[in-house]
């Protein structure tokens, strides 16, 4: 039998990517394949994300949950949020149960045993899956270029155990796993592994992206891009968890726009055609870390010091993204400017709510 | 039916590793998930000439592990593709956390494992260990003993294995070398037998946008032993399946099995080697030289082990006086401290009123052929525990003993 052509889905961009203020986009699509009603906490940043993502997505899609919050929280007692196809697969087979879907349907759409459109193929990976323990299978997905999007959300801790360090988890994070003690007072003492841009380093052919639940459209664009990209593509996106970040919960969004503007989430695309990063995305401002630390318990424990290696690192990936920093960072990266994050008292109070 | 389609039928000379990639070949496959290790590579090594060729329209996939491969394969399945996976020895294992979750969301992938010790010390010989040790996670699991017998296996498992009354995954195993690279005559089926034979793959409950499912949800406590129970009622239903799936097979490609074991000269024997695999090949030939002797020995050979045939190994065993269980497998520091096979045999002659005497051989470890002087010694054995009525000892090491 000859093979039949699989027909790909192309999904146009939506207009004014306001990226400041709070806003509202008539373009929407109303489709709701994420809807609410699920048990993640109030105010939950990867669940937010799913929204975007998978409102950017539309029906035609598949989605794959790896174990973590985003299966856990939202798929209790056999009852889920998801309007779309949805799997559960294990933590580490994030890249490899998703390229399964894809090998499926590629097959199948060509041998006649399917008939239809090639879906938006969708994983949903926490960071401890795509950073840790499912790398190897993100990255062999990639590289094979399945046409598929994974996506790590990335709330940088492993939530769903209950707050443990992943590689993803920032220099002076506190987690289980990292409490900050009078041996390490900074508690986490590693700098995050830098996943999206390993990614897109390893994987040129592929369109890689990083974004934040702070900029909706630049977040539902990107995913349409990713989608619309014939092969694999991968997005990094910064998504809060109140109950790991400890902060009022309202706040999700506001932190999603200050972790950019601080410098500590640098957001850029990968041009697979062009084989260049695209650090076009300017936030509206640019601000001291300090102002994005100090709403976090998680960072309640930090000294002056600290802090200023934390501004010291933003001011790095500034500049690695070609942008001139202003004095006032400069100045922000040194110790003696700078005061500590609050008393060890208020920091250890803030550790037993953890 | 058979006759008339039966012309483009041949018999080739084949290993056990190109007999499973033909029989996926015959079968259709649509997702490949390939990951190297021996013995099982030549397998994917002929699918990966039969794509490049175009004898064969599948997505091969070169994983990047054996825990990606049956990831592929649990995800290509979950959306209604035919899968075909495999491995050898610490490959089974590095892939061990999949095992339940695909029987759990009741996924026929078939996996085809050619035997291989595990490390240490880095040994390529055939030893069970590697597959019994994934024996309760709920997938149907049964051994070939040549590779005509693991070709057919591989098309009974894909059917057994989809119906819909049974979906369940399955591992369709071989000897590591004593099978898969040992080349006999193998007959190749028409085409027209294996479609008539095993329809097209159609999952109940795919995921497909048209008809959203979710697959895999979390449960609380009280929502697991209807889960489970389901899944051990999917195991024994699919013993009647079994059973009506060999006839069919029998009246389309010519070829009898009888589901559960094989019994060689057992008519009149007292003493038997119950055993699985390859070495029961050379088992048939060393019954017959001791028999010229006068030995009243026989064989009963295990084909099916998951789900585990025990009235049928009761039945079977129970009209014996000595059972010598052939392990090929480790069981570290269990009931026989010998190997596994020994505990579930004697727990299925349990209720049995006369029962055999029974112990292990640990034999062919490491992958060691089994020569005829081992049987010799081993049915000496048992003739021995015979006339004395009573056993030795739970677990012989072969070659260690006088
Ligand atoms: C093989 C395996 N190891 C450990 C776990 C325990 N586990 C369950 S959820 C989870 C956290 C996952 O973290 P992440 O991927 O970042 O997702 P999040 O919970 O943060 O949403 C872990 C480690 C598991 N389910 N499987
Ligand atoms: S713990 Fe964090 S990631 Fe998990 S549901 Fe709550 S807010 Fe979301
Ligand atoms: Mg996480």
């Amino acid at each position: 039998m000859p093979a039949i052509e699989v027909q790909r889905q192309m999904l146009p961009m939506l207009g004014s990517p306001n990226q400041g203020a709070r806003f509202y986009n008539p373009e929407l699509p109303a489709t709701e394949p994420f809807v609410p009603g699920h048990r993640t906490c109030a105010g939950c940043g990867p669940s937010i994300q799913y929204r975007m993502t998978s409102k950017a997505a539309g029906d035609n899609t598949i989605l794959v949950g790896p174990t973590g919050c985003m299966y856990v929280a939202n798929s209790s007692y056999l009852c889920t949020p998801y309007n779309v196809p949805w799997a559960h697969t294990q933590i580490g087979s994030s890249g490899s149960f998703t390229a399964g879907v894809a090998a499926a349907y590629e097959a199948m759409i060509r041998k006649g045993k399917w008939k239809g459109t090639f879906p938006n193929i969708i994983c949903e990976a926490g960071d401890g899956s795509a950073s840790d323990i499912g790398l190897a299978s993100v990255s062999g997905a990639l590289y094979r270029n399945h046409d598929c999007l994974i996506i790590c959300y990335d709330n940088e801790q492993y939530a769903n155990t209950g707050i443990q360090a992943s590689s993803r988890t920032p220099y002076g994070g506190m987690t289980t796993f990292s409490p900050p003690g009078p041996k390490v007072p900074e508690a986490k003492t590693l700098f995050p592994k830098d996943l999206a841009r390993m990614m897109a380093a390893g994987h040129p052919h592929c369109y890689v992206a990083t974004a934040s639940v702070g900029y909706p459209i630049d977040l539902m664009n990107k995913v349409r891009k990713a989608l619309n990209h014939k092969g694999a593509a991968f997005m990094m996106i910064y998504t809060p968890c109140q109950k790991g970040f400890v902060y009022e919960t309202p706040r999700s969004i506001d932190l999603g726009r200050l972790v950019v503007e601080s410098g500590l989430y640098p957001i850029w695309e990968w041009d697979p055609e062009k084989r260049e990063f695209d650090y076009s995305f300017r936030p509206a401002s640019m601000r001291p870390v300090s102002e994005y630390l100090k709403l976090q318990g998680r960072f309640g424990h930090l000294h002056a010091e600290h802090i200023a290696t934390l501004q010291k690192f933003a001011n790095q990936q500034w500049k690695m993204m070609n942008v001139a920093i202003p004095e006032a960072l400069i100045k922000a990266a040194d110790a003696k400017n700078l005061v500590d994050m609050a008393s060890a008292e208020a920091a250890a109070a803030v550790a037993q709510t953890v | 039916m058979a006759t008339a389609t039966a012309g483009k039928k041949k018999t080739v000379r084949i290993n056990g590793c190109v007999a499973s990639a033909q029989a996926a070949k015959y079968a259709d496959v649509d997702v490949i998930a390939a990951y190297p290790i021996r013995p099982y590579t030549a397998t994917m090594m002929a699918l990966a000439q039969m794509v490049a060729n175009g004898e064969l329209d599948a997505e091969y996939i070169v994983a990047d592990s054996e825990h990606s491969q049956l990831s592929i394969a649990h995800g290509a399945a979950s959306c209604g593709a035919r899968v075909f996976t495999g491995s050898s020895g610490v490959g089974v294992q590095f892939a061990f956390e999949l095992y339940s979750p695909i029987s759990g969301a009741r996924m026929p992938v078939q996996m085809m494992i050619a035997d291989r010790t595990l490390d240490p010390p880095g040994d390529f010989g055939s030893e069970h260990t590697e597959a019994l040790s994934t024996r309760d996670m709920g997938w149907l699991m049964g051994w070939s003993c040549d590779a005509q017998e693991a070709f057919d296996n591989h098309l009974m498992a894909y059917r057994i294995g989809e119906d819909p009354r049974v979906l369940l995954p399955q591992m369709v195993c071989q000897d590591g070398f004593f099978v898969s690279h040992i080349t006999t005559d193998c007959e190749l089926p028409d085409p027209g037998q294996v479609k008539e034979f095993l329809p097209p793959y159609k999952h109940p409950y795919p995921l497909d946008p048209r008809h959203p499912v979710s697959h895999g949800p979390q449960i609380m406590p009280e929502q697991g032993p209807p889960l489970q129970l389901e899944r051990a009622r999917a195991m024994e239903g699919a013993m009647p399946v079994i059973e009506e799936i060999h006839d069919q097979f029998a009246r389309i490609f010519g070829r009898r099995y009888d589901p559960w074991l094989e019994e060689y000269m057992t008519d009149d024997a007292e003493v038997v080697f119950f055993l699985q695999g390859a070495h029961g090949v050379t088992a048939r030939h060393a019954i017959r030289h001791m028999r010229a002797r006068g030995a009243k020995v026989g064989m009963v050979r295990l084909r099916t082990y998951r789900p585990y045939p025990t009235e049928q190994v009761a039945a079977s065993l129970s009209k014996f006086k000595v059972v010598g269980v052939i392990e090929t497998n480790m069981g570290l520091g269990s009931v026989s401290s010998g190997g596994s096979l020994y505990a579930e045999a004697v727990a299925a002659l349990y209720e049995v009123p006369k029962r055999p005497l029974v112990f292990s051989f640990m034999a062919g470890m490491g992958g060691e052929a089994i020569v005829m002087k081992e049987f010799y010694w081993m049915t000496n054995k048992m003739i021995e525990a015979q006339k004395r009525g009573k056993i030795e000892k739970r677990a012989h090491w072969v070659g260690f003993e006088e």
